[in-house]
């Protein structure tokens, strides 16, 4: 295929940055292959499936590596999520501009007409957005994540067996409440639907709801019951699958050419379609949301209408070793210690604990930061008595006091803890836990009253905070790292704004990939809530710009002018007047980003085994756009028909029907920016300067191609 | 066991211009400088090579600052530059380019140091007279009682640099925030003196340029522990505060040299945390509701005022000091003793704002002319060009307040000042030839030098290929198309010139830039008419670019006059 001779045209930038992409190809869409990564010298290798990783692994030395992978990390860092888009993009539209330099277009007019082209597809992509409004009117129903997928499809087959009714009534007899919620929402207790979302933490989640942590949420969940009563006139069924179930309808409000009438207002579809093939994580961010919402109804006595899902008060807990079917979801921080502290841990179990929040390490010699510890100090005896204490004894005897003398028994701590110390406290009953996380620390100060201290030694009554409970969590008996074993305990308060995820793999190399993959599900729910908007997924965007930059190039006039980026919409520069010239090529190119774009996330996603029936389909949908008259109502169209191939490519599992695709906004529309940024930034650039001495000891042959000043 | 060596002699090299390595160097420097100048400019990768961050840029003070430069010609060169952009910011590319080519051409000539330096310094006064002159047709007087030239010659900066990567919307809503932040700067009585505040500019990447905004008042970033701590402010017309320069962590400050011997059982550790809680003490006997410091703040010791309902906000850092004093009206404290009462301010308002994923402590003066600009950008690199060129904008605003006027830009100020130099020389050359005692012959090959170094430098705004030509009445630049078809009427082509002040609908006899013509005397006397229509004017900043001609001008001087450089080897 690429048989082009080598042109002088040809830019190393570009084409180092479209080298780099190509390894990150089969991270695009749901279904993500993982690579590993060898390093050759010390053997070593680590298992990746994201854009991020995969450039932390690789060797960027290079200034335009450098720049990809400052890019990928801003992204990573602003929204956790898009990374993979942004890296295939960046090679996609690096060809594109090569392409076009290749035929002699002018840099200045690249660079113009390809933002100009960017920024009008966002401009249009803004009438696919689905808006996401009062989600939480539906969250306390018991159907979580899993269950929408099932409702959809009245002929899925149940697998039947008795153990689903035992489940039922291990259900009730756990919690017996739960029959009036489920009463309360309109269905008898033994509807289909529960029944059905039973079926699936069965089936399909390979047992991943053990009968004992079903029992541990729903304890912990009985406490908020009085919440979900308040909510309970809210229960109106009826407009969720308006939309779904009347297509006749949907099309008469398509011609009438208002696609807004389309809204997503079920939390459990939002969740199933920003899952995007990972229903595993994004079943956890479910739960997570439910806990905070529960959590959230309680501590503002029931009134939940400004729900914000909070991200940073979730905390990941990972468990390397343990089957996956433990990963589950808590209310409260859970923590791993070695089993020593276990009957310390017994006893501190039924009684509600006194807390101290110590904000950095519990050491001795620890100080503040920005405090300077003179050197040059001596201290001398004035009479020769017996031998004296260590400082280090001192100073564990005076925690010690204070600890008694408040009452405290269990203490946290942002750093490193003393051993010592700690061996004393158990001694007296007292646990204290190192390096927990600042947002942990800042959730058991709000729900227990205590105020983070720097120095235990100087803390009063009132940073003592109260009624935290201890309990173990479970012993993991085996460690795969060193074989100790260690138990886990969970610590909460009633009414604490923190969520902690348990993830286990029974792959340690696996961990990484699943904490990264929580987080990318849960960042895309929380964008999906907190804009309120979500886009249709699935390719119905980036259709939708394909078909529009098309239409863009057919167009002789010049009509978006005011759109051009940075300086060529007011310039005299002849290059505005010769844009018409060039502005159809480099659409077309940009164009050619998002039809590989495409074709990649349905050959991923192994709907298409080959890339020209791919790029048939793509044709055949861009041709049906363009006859409609009105792409974006023929994309909203297609893609609420549930099986359309290309737009709904997103789940995998044939079995299934497959239920909406979303994507966020916000995030992905900064990740198209970002990527096209990159590319014209590296496009533009025509040297690089080398600084500092380096260039001195480069030897003759070295520095061909370098200029000296 | 120490060794003497006896210094090696020191290299003279005499007459450092002419060498080939001197050329070829100072050539290279301008390609470089060169291929940056302008909206089409092209960019260049700043790095050390090991790994090193990344700079993108097209910068003149980014550029100059990491450019390793050894030959002295050059090292004179780039700090004159640097000199004039740390001054006025703006106009560095314009500075160092037009210096090389004159450099080059003069070089080219032949002519004894004297006479050169002689009629170049006059050709300077020449220009700099007609800049200043009434009658100039390039420089436009600013109205402050609108925004629009104000607006243009900020865009104008913000589009001169590419690696801001705006696109339109972007600069617009830049270019206002800009504007803004410069107007509350301004105190509202001005009296004879106008002092101007400080507009900071707080860094917010990662986020959209168009989430950046400009607050009246102080941002200070606090940390979301921090933030907790301070929670909730109580209401109150104006709060009392005291602003701290000294560190309140309660280390031991200066112990000296030397061993201190302490008895066993005296901490100075908790001598020092006494001290600190006498002055805590204080604070609360004082009523004051806000404690800024600089410095830290002992954990202990804000605990305290914590307690007492005193807010304490720490880490400051030194380059808010200074405008922090402004804000509350009062000197940093720089002892632990005794405060006089004298020492406190005020501030008018509080509250904690939270932009992108920072949390800030917002201070709200009574009447203060601090303001800060919260500049958002996608990454690094875009985001270290955005805030130079903002800086470069808000400098020139300064300018252009001390000197209402700004000149036209896209090269139709140089075009414009050769037409003038030409016409004035061939004209009038009497009055010169015997001021300056030199032949007609040297004053117009100094004179065609002078004049081809600022059209080329015209001429780099240009770098797709294109030609350039001037008018034979305005004298302004006009950007075409290169290798127009002669069937094409090509002087209708040009829509506009490079400034957008003229559109080409009146008859102009255009030329190519660098090809010979009939000097003609271009129109002097800005009509009011063109003044009306500054909405799309591309416009520099007039002090800025006098200066940058000057220094160019006297720099280059300097060069041609080196006869040897002493270099000490050891």
């Amino acid at each position: 295929m690429d048989c082009r001779v080598i042109n002088k045209r040809r830019h190393t930038g570009l084409q180092q940055l479209s080298s780099f992409a190509e390894t990150g190809r089969t991270f695009l869409g749901p279904v993500k292959s993982s690579k590993f990564i060898i390093d050759e010298e010390c053997h070593e290798s680590v298992l990746i499936s994201s854009a991020v990783r995969l450039l932390e692994s690789l060797d960027l030395t290079s200034a335009v590596g450098q720049l990809l992978s400052e890019a990928i990390q801003a992204q990573n860092k602003t929204y956790r999520t898009g990374t993979s888009t942004l890296l295939f993009l960046v090679g996609a539209w690096s060809s594109a501009a090569e392409e076009c330099l290749h035929l002699g277009v002018p840099i200045s007019l690249i660079v113009s007409v390809m933002s100009e082209g960017l920024n009008s597809c966002i401009e249009e992509v803004e009438s696919l957005q689905v808006p996401v409004h009062s989600v939480y009117d539906h969250i306390d129903s018991t159907e979580t994540f899993s269950g929408l997928s099932v409702s959809l499809d009245p002929s899925l087959h149940i697998p039947s067996g008795t153990g689903l009714v035992q489940k039922e009534h291990d259900l009730k007899d756990v919690a017996s409440q739960s029959l009036a919620f489920c009463r309360l929402s309109g269905r008898p207790v033994k509807s289909p639907q529960l029944f059905r979302l039973q079926a699936r933490f069965e089936a399909d989640e390979n047992t991943s709801q053990t009968p004992q942590t079903l029992k541990n949420n729903l304890l912990a969940d009985t406490c908020c019951r009085k919440s979900v009563l308040t909510h309970s006139r809210h229960f109106s069924r009826t407009d969720r699958h308006q939309w779904i179930s009347k297509p006749g309808e949907l099309l008469e409000q398509l011609s009438a050419a208002a696609p807004k009438t389309y809204r997503c207002s079920d939390l459990a579809e939002l969740e199933v379609g920003l899952s995007h093939g990972d229903p595993s994580s994004m079943r956890l961010v479910a739960e997570a949301v439910r806990l905070q919402h529960q959590n959230a109804g309680m501590r503002r006595g029931g009134h939940t209408v400004l729900f914000p899902f909070d991200i940073s008060r979730i905390f990941t807990c990972c468990l390397p070793g343990l089957p996956d079917s433990l990963s589950c979801v808590c209310p409260g921080y859970i923590t791993v210690l070695s089993m020593s502290s276990a009957t310390l841990i017994k006893e501190l179990q039924n009684q509600p604990v006194r807390v101290v929040l110590v904000e950095g390490d519990l050491t001795e010699n620890y100080r503040h930061l920005g405090f300077n510890k003179p050197t040059n100090i001596k201290t001398v005896s004035e009479s020769v008595k017996v031998q004296q204490d260590s400082s280090e004894e001192l100073w564990t005897d005076h925690v010690l006091q204070v600890l008694i003398k408040f009452n405290v028994n269990l203490v946290l701590a942002r750093g490193n803890v003393s051993e010592g110390l700690a061996e004393k406290c158990t001694d007296s009953k007292r646990l204290v836990i190192g390096s927990v996380p600042e947002s942990v620390l800042q959730a058991f100060a709000e729900a227990s009253g205590a105020v983070q201290v720097a120095y235990i030694t100087h803390m009063n009554e009132n940073c003592v905070g109260s009624g935290v409970s201890v309990t173990t969590w479970r012993s993991v008996t085996s460690d795969t790292v060193d074989g100790i074993s260690r138990m886990t305990v969970v610590l909460k308060t009633e009414g604490i704004n923190l969520v902690t995820v348990v993830l286990t793999s029974p792959v340690t190399a696996q961990m990484q990939t699943k904490e990264d993959r929580f987080w990318t599900c849960a960042s895309r729910l929380y964008y999906a809530l907190k804009e309120q908007k979500v886009f249709p997924g699935g390719g119905a965007v980036e259709l939708l710009c394909l078909t529009h930059l098309q239409s863009l190039a057919g167009q002789s006039v010049n009509k978006g002018n005011q759109d051009c980026s940075g300086w060529l919409h007011n310039t005299s520069s002849w290059l505005a007047s010769s844009a018409a010239l060039y502005r159809p090529t480099v659409l077309k190119s940009l164009a050619d980003g998002w039809h590989r774009y495409l074709s990649t996330l349905l050959r991923n996603t192994a709907v298409y085994s080959s890339d020209s029936e791919a790029a048939t389909s793509i044709q055949c949908h861009l041709q049906n756009a363009a006859d409609s008259g009105s792409p974006s109502s023929y994309i909203l169209n297609e893609y609420s028909k549930l099986n359309s191939v290309i737009l709904n490519s997103g789940i995998s599992d044939k079995l299934e029907p497959i239920p909406r695709v979303y994507d966020v906004v916000t995030p992905k529309i900064e990740a198209w920016r970002r990527a096209l940024d990159l590319v014209l930034l590296v496009l533009q650039t025509d040297s690089e300067i080398i600084t500092g001495l380096a260039h001195t000891q480069k030897s003759s042959q070295e520095s061909e191609g370098f200029l000296f000043l | 066991m120490s060794r003497l060596e006896a210094k090696k002699p020191s290299i003279c090299r005499r007459e450092p211009l002419t060498g080939e390595r001197a050329g070829a160097r100072l050539a290279a420097l301008r390609g470089l400088l060169t291929s940056c100048y302008g909206p089409a400019g092209r960019l260049k990768q700043l790095h050390n090579g090991r790994g090193g961050p990344v700079a993108a840029t097209s910068h003149s003070a980014a550029l100059l600052a990491g450019l390793p430069v050894s030959h002295p010609v050059l090292k004179v060169l780039t700090a004159a530059v640097r000199n004039h952009v740390a001054c006025f910011s703006d106009g560095g590319l314009f500075t160092a380019i037009l210096c090389c080519n004159l450099v080059e051409n003069v070089q080219r000539l032949g002519l004894t140091p004297t006479t050169v330096i002689r009629l170049n310094k006059h050709l300077l006064s020449l220009c700099t007279r007609y800049l200043k002159s009434e009658v100039c047709a390039c420089r436009i007087p600013v109205d402050f009682g609108s925004t629009q030239i104000l607006l243009s010659l900020v865009r104008s900066i913000l589009t001169s640099k590419p690696a801001c990567m705006l696109i339109a919307k972007e600069i617009d809503h830049i270019s206002t925030l800009i504007l803004k932040a410069f107007l509350l700067t301004i105190p509202e009585n001005a009296q004879e003196h106008i002092i101007l505040g400080k507009s900071i500019i707080v860094p917010l990447k990662g986020q959209r340029v168009i989430d950046s905004a400009v607050l009246p008042g102080i941002l200070i970033e606090v940390s979301e522990v921090q933030l907790m701590k301070i929670l909730p402010i109580k209401k109150s017309d104006s709060f009392k505060v005291a602003v701290f320069c000294v560190s309140l962590s309660g280390d031991l400050s200066d112990t000296g040299e030397g061993t201190l011997l302490v008895s066993y059982g005296v901490s100075l550790e908790n001598a020092a945390l006494d001290q600190l809680f006498n002055l805590g003490k204080q604070l609360v006997s004082d009523h004051v509701d806000l404690v800024l410091c600089q410095k830290v703040i002992h954990p202990s010791l804000k605990q305290f005022l914590r307690t007492h309902q005193i807010i304490a906000v720490d880490r400051i850092g030194v380059s808010l000091m200074e405008p922090l004093s402004k804000v509350t009206g009062t000197q940093p404290i720089g002892s632990l003793g005794s405060i006089s009462p004298s020492s406190y301010g005020t501030v008018k308002d509080l509250c904690i704002a939270k932009f992108g994923c920072k949390h800030f402590f917002h201070l709200i003066p009574n009447k203060a002319t601090v303001c800060s600009l919260l500049l958002c950008n996608r990454n690094d690199t875009a985001w270290d060009e955005l805030k130079l060129t903002c800086q470069t904008a808000l400098h020139a605003l300064q300018l252009t307040v001390k000197e209402p006027y700004v000149l036209l830009g896209g090269g139709c100020t140089e075009t414009h000042l050769v037409a003038y130099i030409r016409h004035k020389t061939r004209n009038e050359p009497e009055s010169v030839l015997r001021d300056e005692r030199c032949s007609q012959t040297e004053l117009q090959l100094i004179t065609e030098a002078f004049c081809s170094a600022l059209e080329s430098l015209a001429g780099s705004l240009e770098h797709d290929g294109g030609e350039v030509l001037t008018d034979g009445k305005y004298g302004h630049f006009w950007s075409v198309q290169a290798n127009l078809p002669s069937a094409v009427n090509w002087p209708d082509l040009p829509s506009r010139c490079g400034c957008g002040l003229y559109s080409s609908q009146e008859e102009l006899s255009w030329s190519f830039l660098r090809s010979a013509r009939h000097p003609f005397r271009p129109q002097t006397c800005l009509s009011h008419e063109a003044k009306g229509s500054a909405n799309t004017l591309t416009l520099d900043c007039f002090t800025a670019k006098l200066s940058g001609l000057q220094v160019a001008v006297e720099t280059a001087s300097l060069i041609l006059d080196l006869s040897c450089v002493i270099e000490d080897t050891n």
